[in-house]
């Protein structure tokens, strides 16, 4: 009561007060007191012409003036010193600080931002490109603009970077790797130069891999792939590098708290070959041993980036690069976490790629170019225990080699055609403990695994009229897993269990142990309405040959790959999409509502208790299933301007329903559809990038969803004197909301002078508001019941600094 | 120096932010009750004991419905059947006599219910089981559990033991705790009083606001168990020396020294996997990797009247060494230890007058159960 009669009070003495105000300004009108007079008129830079409309705004206020039809405006003010404003939509804000004695004279003239380079850092789909191509669901990311996010501990993230866009999610924070669109991690084929990353994390999840000064760009199919790409089922990243400069020496990078990073471009000979190194090195944490707390005081986490270039153009015809990439991370805890019913006081682990990509680019004419590609990448791991007696060291790794050649061919202005070859090999050890080391801890060596899989690709985007395009094509994909290879047979209609094996049937090397073979139709379709407006439909088909079995909440990265044989079969998936896309106000503007659904067969799940390591006879842990996921996305993206950014909305959810071939014994959540971990019905992203000034520039990014699923009891049961929760059906509650808002500062050049040096800092806040996001609820058994608890990984604000370098 | 602040901060806070606290506001989704057999054989010379209940469908207010008047048998490699009965208590059946399991002994239980539901186990074989050697204790703060929670600080106590020859030994430790009531209180009725006639506490109406508490009339002791399962299997070490095994976690919760008795059981096979898969629903949670949860219905226990009816627990046939010891809980640092707190009551004495003229009484017996016995265990130190 009280309260509102202070509010009520404080709305009087406002009301007086503005009247007060007015009255003395009549007053002083009366009395011939002339006030000074600040007009002007506004006008477009390049062309001259009046602009109508403009907002003449004062000292920050929301309201102003507006100029009339001829761009002229007119206020009377009292003496002082103002901030004036001036800005149109499509226009870039002009301020100024005037001191107003007398009349004043303001022209101005603004400039359009239309025709301006993009500030976004992103766009829902590739406008870059051209709006008019019929793809759906693709993005494209500048490095220049993902920068520009606020980054966690002042770490450039491109994994992190991309969970900002509708339909690319994760677990949760620290988490290893991205879900889209309702897939799974290892469903996202990941291309870094051609060569594929099998593990985008450093850290177990806590920052992405790649060197980011490296790369030019990156390119997110969330749907519509186009016929050149295959493998996975929910999308397809593909990562350039940058072709390093011809004609000048560069050199950047930077100094952040968790790790140290720079580039060099060496052009060798002019406008032909030259050279680009960038690393990344993070060796911070002799901080856990100083001042950590004892259980962590002997982590150690560390890991490096190493990216190279060459790039080659003999002549106008071919350019020829050579792309290496280098990833490494060591880490080491107390406790073992990694392998049952080994005793050991210190585990380490490393893990990391080795990935080499040559492509040479022939242009035979105007009309017709081709790629050849060729691709060595390796992903190992090694789980270490140094102790004396109980020493213990298990690797793993996956080859993965790959011969292409592509083909653009464009006959006339109406058709551009697309066709090629791939062919890839894959040789995975699947797990080696204690080959040669003197331990009490046996040895367990899992035989080698070698597969195939070839494609061969064709589609045309075909331009009907002006207003109606179609692509469509195929890929012919033809996997075969090959010996020497041991097919453990099981007796027929029993479950495949250590039990039911009658023997084993030897595949010789070489030989063909099973194949699979499967046409994927791809096809994009545009139609626009005038030229802001279009709709657009795709459907494709994809398999998937490889997969990572693992049944934790993220993989780990020490998880074991394994491609189709006898009894996983491959995982196959159809994908339909419908869009709608418009460029508002001069392409300043773009809104895009997309809508998917996508049905996937031959998912893999496992058996409850399944043991997945160093397991010989995997085939009796795996169930297979199916999945589905569905969404409709809504973005709205400023693209240009002093402010741009995007705000969107996503309903999607991801669902699974898991039977096996036995559903009585295997089936989970008794059969029916359950949701899967990354179902996160409600999410909202936004992001605000405000650059006031060429020196300062301001970002805010959001993000808030509904809380992942988990798996809550149906009741408690008691067994040797202890209590445990019944879990009867999975994923049948969630976990509080998501949300979180992050800052980030960027001062470029603080010296304020042109030089060739450029400096920036940029200070970061992330998780400005210190919220405890959950990222899992689990239960422990209690004296006399189940407790529940919550785990939340970055329950604090993280506040950090980094000094960024550039010399031309 | 400002980079190195910021080093801290940074550190520090990662640290200080990545946790796991108690979930307050959790509310039950689903309920739902399953039978629930629990049967051991071992070579103990103690009773044979099943315990046979409904599993509780409410995780807050638990109860364990009880299934009485089943006929409950194990049957051994030659045929020969030795039964169990029910005792004083709902829902726990015991051999009588001199009945043990045998090493190298195959046995098959079977259960059939009254209202004619029949089940029965896989045939297990009981394994032999080392000793139990060099035993360690270590004060250990989990620091990422919150001051004031009992899982923070403890005592992890370590063993030695030499892996028998054969493959496929499983193995397994629990303990058994005892300790003297706190102010020998017998019994505590909730806002009401102990009515000595019928035995139990009775609330009158209205309830009073006090809580009573009535001393024992003789020895009682509390027995608590491992929370913990502890397990192992010689998968990767077969016949080796087995050394550092982690075998319990002794609470901190007084500095007092710790009456334990330690078990070390040999386990079979079907034993070993269902507790396993207890043990990731349960200890290894709580971490970025965490398995799906999903409870594993039993493994050698079968319906044969109704072969889709999921039933929960084990039939766990093992043999075991002991062995009795106390832990000095002195060497507890850095820490204070988490003490329950009893419930606030007032305990009842009855005057001289009272006894003599209303034959008053004050003191209770102590209820023999799972958690309180009168008998003093092995090694037990007044």
């Amino acid at each position: 009561m009280s309260q509102s009669i202070q509010f009520s009070l404080f709305k009087l003495f406002l009301i007086l007060f503005l009247f007060i105000n007015n009255c003395g300004f009549v007053l002083a009108q009366n009395k011939e007191f002339k006030l000074p007079v600040l007009e002007g008129k506004v006008t477009d830079s390049k062309t001259g012409e009046p602009i109508r409309g403009a907002t003449i705004s004062l000292d920050f206020k929301k309201s102003g003036i507006i100029t009339d039809s001829s761009g002229y405006f007119s206020i009377y003010l009292s003496s002082g010193e103002y901030i004036v404003k001036v800005s149109h939509v499509g226009y870039k804000p002009f301020r100024i600080k005037i001191p107003l004695r007398s009349d004043y004279r303001l022209d101005v003239q603004l400039d359009d931002i239309t025709k301006t380079l993009e500030e976004v850092i992103v766009s829902s789909q590739a406008t870059r490109k051209d709006i008019q191509t019929p793809s759906l669901g693709v993005t494209i990311l500048s490095i220049k603009g993902i920068k520009k996010l606020p980054a966690m501990m002042g770490e450039v993230d491109i994994i992190r970077s991309l969970q900002t866009l509708p339909g690319v999610s994760s677990v949760g924070e620290g988490s290893n790797g991205i879900n889209v669109r309702g897939g799974a991690i290892d469903q996202n084929l990941i291309f870094i130069d051609d060569a594929p990353i099998f593990n985008p994390t450093h850290l177990f999840g806590l920052f992405s891999v790649f060197a980011s000064d490296a790369i030019r760009e990156l390119e997110l199919y969330k749907g519509g792939v186009p016929s050149r790409f295959g493998g996975r089922t929910a999308s397809i990243l593909d990562i350039k590098m940058t072709e390093p400069n011809l004609e000048k020496f560069k050199l950047q990078g930077g100094i952040g708290l968790v790790s140290n990073r720079a580039m060099v471009e060496v052009p060798i000979i002019k406008d032909k070959l030259s050279v680009l190194a960038a690393g990344r090195l993070s060796f911070n944490d002799f901080w856990f041993k100083l001042i950590g707390p004892d259980n962590i005081k002997n982590t150690r986490a560390n890991f490096y980036d190493l990216a190279t270039k060459v790039f080659y153009r003999p002549n106008k015809n071919n350019t020829i690069s050579l792309s290496t990439y280098v990833s490494s991370d060591f880490y080491q805890v107390d406790s073992l976490f990694s392998l049952e019913n080994v005793i050991a006081r210190r585990t380490q682990f490393d893990y990391g790629h080795l990935n080499f990509s040559g492509r040479w680019s022939h242009y035979f004419n105007t009309r017709l170019s081709m790629d050849v590609v060729g691709v060595l990448s390796k992903y190992k791991t090694r789980t270490y225990a140094p102790d004396s007696v109980n020493r213990i060291e298990l690797t793993n790794s996956i080859d993965y080699k790959n011969v292409k050649v592509n083909f653009d061919y464009n006959p006339n202005d109406n058709h551009k055609i697309n066709f090629g070859l791939s062919g890839v090999r894959y040789d995975i050890s699947p797990g080696i403990l204690n080959q040669n080391v003197k331990s009490r801890i046996a040895a367990v060596i899992l035989p080698e695994e070698q597969s195939m899989e070839y494609a061969a690709y064709v589609d045309d985007e075909y331009k009907v009229n002006s207003k109606f395009t179609i692509q469509a094509g195929f890929r012919f994909a033809f996997f075969t897993n090959l010996g020497p290879y041991s097919i453990r047979k099981y007796a027929e209609g029993q479950p495949r269990t250590a039990n039911s094996l009658i023997g084993t049937e030897e595949i010789g090397s070489g030989s063909v142990e099973k194949s699979y073979s499967g046409l994927e139709p791809r096809v994009a379709m545009k139609y626009s309405f005038g030229e802001n407006a279009t709709v657009k439909f795709g459907y494709n088909r994809m398999q998937q040959f490889i997969q990572i079995l693992s049944n934790n909440t993220t993989p780990l990265p020490t998880s074991r790959w394994k491609t189709s044989d006898s009894y996983i079969k491959p995982q196959v998936s159809d994908f339909l999409s419908l869009g709608y896309f418009r460029n508002i106000q001069e392409n300043v503007f773009e809104l895009s509502a997309e809508a998917y659904y996508r049905q996937t067969d031959n998912v893999v799940d496992f058996i409850s208790g399944a043991n997945l390591q160093l397991n010989k006879s995997i085939e009796t842990q795996v169930v297979s299933g199916q999945a589905k996921a569905y969404g409709l996305e809504l973005m709205l993206t400023k693209k240009r301007g002093e402010m741009s950014g995007w705000i969107s909305y996503t309903y999607a959810r991801s669902l699974q329903q898991v039977r096996g071939d036995f559903p009585e014994l295997q089936q989970i959540a008794g059969g029916n559809w359950y949701a899967s971990n990354y179902d996160k019905p409600h999410s909202v992203n936004m992001m605000l990038n405000i650059q006031p000034t060429k020196h300062h520039s301001f970002a805010f990014t959001f993000a808030y969803n509904t809380g992942r699923p988990f798996s809550s009891p149906s009741g408690i049961f008691q067994l040797d004197n202890k209590r445990y929760p019944v879990y009867e059906t999975r994923n049948n509650d969630r976990i509080s909301d998501y949300h979180r808002l992050d800052f980030s500062w960027t001062i470029t050049n603080p010296s304020l002078k042109e030089r060739r040096w450029e400096g920036s800092w940029t200070f970061t806040v992330y998780n400005l508001y210190g919220r405890k996001n959950a990222y899992s609820v689990f239960f422990k058994p209690t004296g006399g019941g189940i407790r529940p608890y919550e785990l939340s990984v970055f329950g604090a604000p993280f506040i950090s600094l980094s000094y960024n370098f550039k010399f031309l | 120096m400002k980079s190195i602040l910021l080093h801290i901060l940074i550190f520090t806070t990662l640290f200080v932010s990545s946790c796991v606290a108690p979930l307050d506001n959790f509310q039950q989704v689903a309920n739902k009750s399953f039978l629930t057999i629990e049967a051991t054989l071992n070579n103990l010379s103690e009773p044979q004991t099943v315990y046979l209940f409904m599993s509780s469908p409410d995780v807050e207010n638990t109860y364990f419905l009880p299934i009485s008047n089943a006929t409950i048998f194990y049957t051994d490699e030659k045929g020969v059947r030795t039964d169990l009965s029910e005792t004083s208590l709902k829902g726990i059946y015991q051999t009588s006599g001199n009945f043990v399991g045998r090493i190298g002994g195959t046995y098959t239980l079977t259960i059939e219910t009254r209202d004619g539901k029949k089940y029965k186990s896989l045939p297990e074989t009981m394994r032999p089981v080392p000793e139990i050697e060099n035993l360690i204790n270590r004060f250990e703060i989990l620091d990422n559990y919150g001051v004031g929670d009992p899982q923070r600080a403890g005592f992890n106590l370590y063993l030695d033991f030499q892996d028998l020859p054969s493959e496929g030994d499983n193995y397994q430790w629990t303990w058994k705790h005892y300790q003297k009531l706190d102010y020998n209180i017998c019994t505590t009725c909730l806002k009401g009083y102990f009515d000595f006639r019928l035995n139990t506490c009775v609330l009158p109406r209205p309830a009073t606001e006090k809580n009573l508490s009535y001393e024992c009339d003789g020895t009682c002791l509390d027995i608590s168990y491992s929370t913990d399962l502890n397990l192992f299997s010689d998968a990767y070490s077969n016949g080796q020396r087995v050394t550092g095994k982690k075998v319990a976690r002794i609470p901190y919760d007084d500095i007092t020294p710790y009456y334990l008795q330690l078990e070390q059981r040999g386990i079979t096979k079907n034993s070993y996997n269902y507790y396993q898969s207890l043990k990731i629903q349960t200890q290894n949670t709580g971490t970025l990797f965490d398995v799906p949860a999903e409870t594993r219905y039993s493994v050698n226990i079968k319906s044969t009247t109704n072969p889709d009816e999921k039933i929960l627990g084990v039939f766990d046939v093992f043999s075991s060494k002991k062995k009795v010891f106390y832990i000095d809980r002195t060497k507890g640092t850095g820490t204070q230890p988490v003490k329950n707190i009893p419930l606030e009551s007032t305990i009842f004495v009855c005057t001289p007058l009272d006894v003599q003229e209303r034959g008053c009484k004050d003191k209770t017996s102590c209820q023999e159960n799972r958690y309180r016995t009168k008998i003093k265990p092995e090694g037990w130190r007044d």
